[in-house]
């Protein structure tokens, strides 16, 4: 079942790469947080650990409602162009990604036996790390680079949940706050290119 | 051996219901009133009874290439795995051939439609084949993963031990060519986002553009060729990424059978119903996301086994 959430977060990760329209983008946006935030509830069950239940239950409210709602919200208001060709060609794309893909799952092998974890989870959470500085990349517009950088935080969510069995309670709150704060932030950079963007 | 025989029977039986039935769905959804589930049938008896005419500039190749665009298809059907338990199967076909069979149904099919000399018959041969050189790499990548998974090359065995012992190890691959595959069926076949079945709009039409100028009996196994094609793609799909219920006795296998067959319809009509057909020149992104999955399952499946 966790690799089931962990195929559909790297799919909606790949899905969203290729992407060119922003309401499409915070749609993939958003059900890539609800398969990160079921993945976390879902493991907290499997190794009894109350605080990544919570800190999944708190990614789903979050991250797979508000924020995706606050964006929508935010780029209905500013009128943000929403139209975002990639600069990255999908033909480039279809080699550029598995050559990504191969790469970290060779790179990701030896880390896995250090860490005593499920190998395929790590890969798949540097691999969809390696995926999201793509997705930053390859866009020119503030707003799908944000979703590149929220997507970003998403992976490395992940591999926390994956190598450790859960972060510190503390730590996943820490995240959240920084995340939010980000919000607040990105709402002034919306407002000053608005107009143009 | 009946129950093999009777399962393809049936298949070839209920093929034009599936087609229909998407039909129905859509006009449904969009608050028109619905045609009947018979429809494809009428359909086929109406051009049996109509009258043949053949256009004096074809060769042999028009009278000769419907029969060559079905009997590829039935011979697929033979192949395919086992609905119900207990019946026989051909265990050791692999991907291979039954890839090499679609695209030699589908290259009469072309041949057919530049037959003729018209305009639009080549223009929609060189679209489809546009089409079908994309959806082969990625169709061959796609059920050799699956079987990999299932542990034999042959699709049919494959089948039988997807539905014995389901690979829960491999759920991530298992994920990515179930979404890989559902691409290269609605490519495959005509579906709204790469071909609109339903029109005869000149920038739009890849499949009816070849078939505009063939009539009566010829233009029946045509069409019937193509929902059999649909009822291959649907039961591949049905039997290998919804591996389950084959274990129960004869109706209730069937009866499960079916339901799939109409889960994945309904899927496509929900699909067609909501999106857009895409530009032509647009076809080969998605065709191209599709070989990012099949890849990507295969390699998922061989370097993290997952």
């Amino acid at each position: 079942m966790d690799n089931f959430l962990i195929g559909l977060f790297l799919a909606t990760l790949i899905i969203s790469i290729f992407t060119a329209r922003l309401y499409r983008l915070i749609f993939w946006y958003f059900v890539n947080s609800l398969m990160l935030g079921l993945l976390a509830v879902f493991i907290g069950i499997k190794v009894h650990d109350n605080a990544l239940i919570v800190s999944g239950a708190i990614t789903l409210v979050l991250k797979a409602l508000i924020i995706p709602y606050v964006l929508k919200y935010l780029s209905k208001k500013f009128h943000l162009q929403r139209q975002i060709t990639p600069n990255i060609k999908v033909h480039y794309s279809v080699i550029l990604i598995p050559a990504i893909l191969v790469f970290t799952f060779f790179i990701a092998e030896p880390i896995s036996h250090m860490l005593q974890a499920n190998p395929n989870d790590i890969s798949i959470s540097i691999s969809s790390l390696f995926l999201t500085l793509i997705l930053m990349m390859e866009h020119n517009h503030v707003a799908p680079k944000i979703i590149g950088f929220l997507t970003l935080d998403n992976a490395l969510f992940l591999l926390g949940i994956t190598a450790t069995n859960g972060m510190p309670m503390l730590v996943e709150l820490g995240v959240f706050f920084d995340i939010l704060m980000a919000i607040v932030i990105i709402n002034l950079l919306f407002k000053d290119t608005g107009v143009k963007a | 051996m009946i129950l093999y025989l009777s399962t393809i029977i049936l298949l070839v039986v209920i093929s034009p219901l599936l087609l229909s039935f998407i039909t129905q769905i859509k006009m449904f959804i969009t608050f028109k009133k619905p045609i009947s589930i018979f429809q494809g049938y009428r359909n086929f008896s109406k051009l049996m009874s109509k009258e043949t005419i053949i256009s004096e500039e074809t060769s042999a190749v028009t009278r000769v290439a419907p029969f060559l665009i079905l009997s590829p298809l039935l011979t697929v059907l033979f192949l395919l795995p086992p609905i119900v338990k207990g019946a026989y199967y051909v265990s050791f076909v692999d991907a291979f051939t039954i890839t090499g069979l679609i695209s030699l149904s589908t290259f009469f099919l072309m041949l057919l439609g530049l037959d003729s000399a018209s305009s639009f018959g080549g223009m929609g041969s060189s679209r489809e084949a546009f089409i079908s050189a994309l959806v082969e790499p990625a169709m061959i990548l796609t059920v050799f993963s699956v079987s990999m998974m299932a542990g034999n090359l042959g699709i049919g065995q494959a089948g039988v031990n997807l539905a014995s012992s389901f690979p829960q190890k491999h759920m991530a691959s298992f994920l990515f060519s179930a979404i890989s595959f559902f691409i290269l069926l609605i490519a495959e076949n005509g579906r709204i986002p790469v071909d609109n079945p339903q029109t005869h709009l000149e920038v739009t039409m890849i499949h009816e553009a070849m078939i505009l100028d063939i009539t009566g009996v010829y233009l029946a196994i045509v069409e019937m060729a193509s929902s059999i094609k649909f009822i291959i793609f649907a039961s591949l799909f049905a039997s290998l990424f919804m591996p389950f219920g084959l274990q129960f006795s004869v109706p209730i296998a069937l009866m499960i059978f079916i339901a799939k067959l109409l889960i994945i319809c309904i899927a496509i009509a929900l699909l067609e119903a909501s999106t857009a057909k895409l530009r032509l020149f647009k076809v080969p992104n998605l065709l191209g996301i599709s070989i990012v999955f099949a890849f990507l399952s295969l390699i998922t499946f061989y370097v993290l086994g997952a």
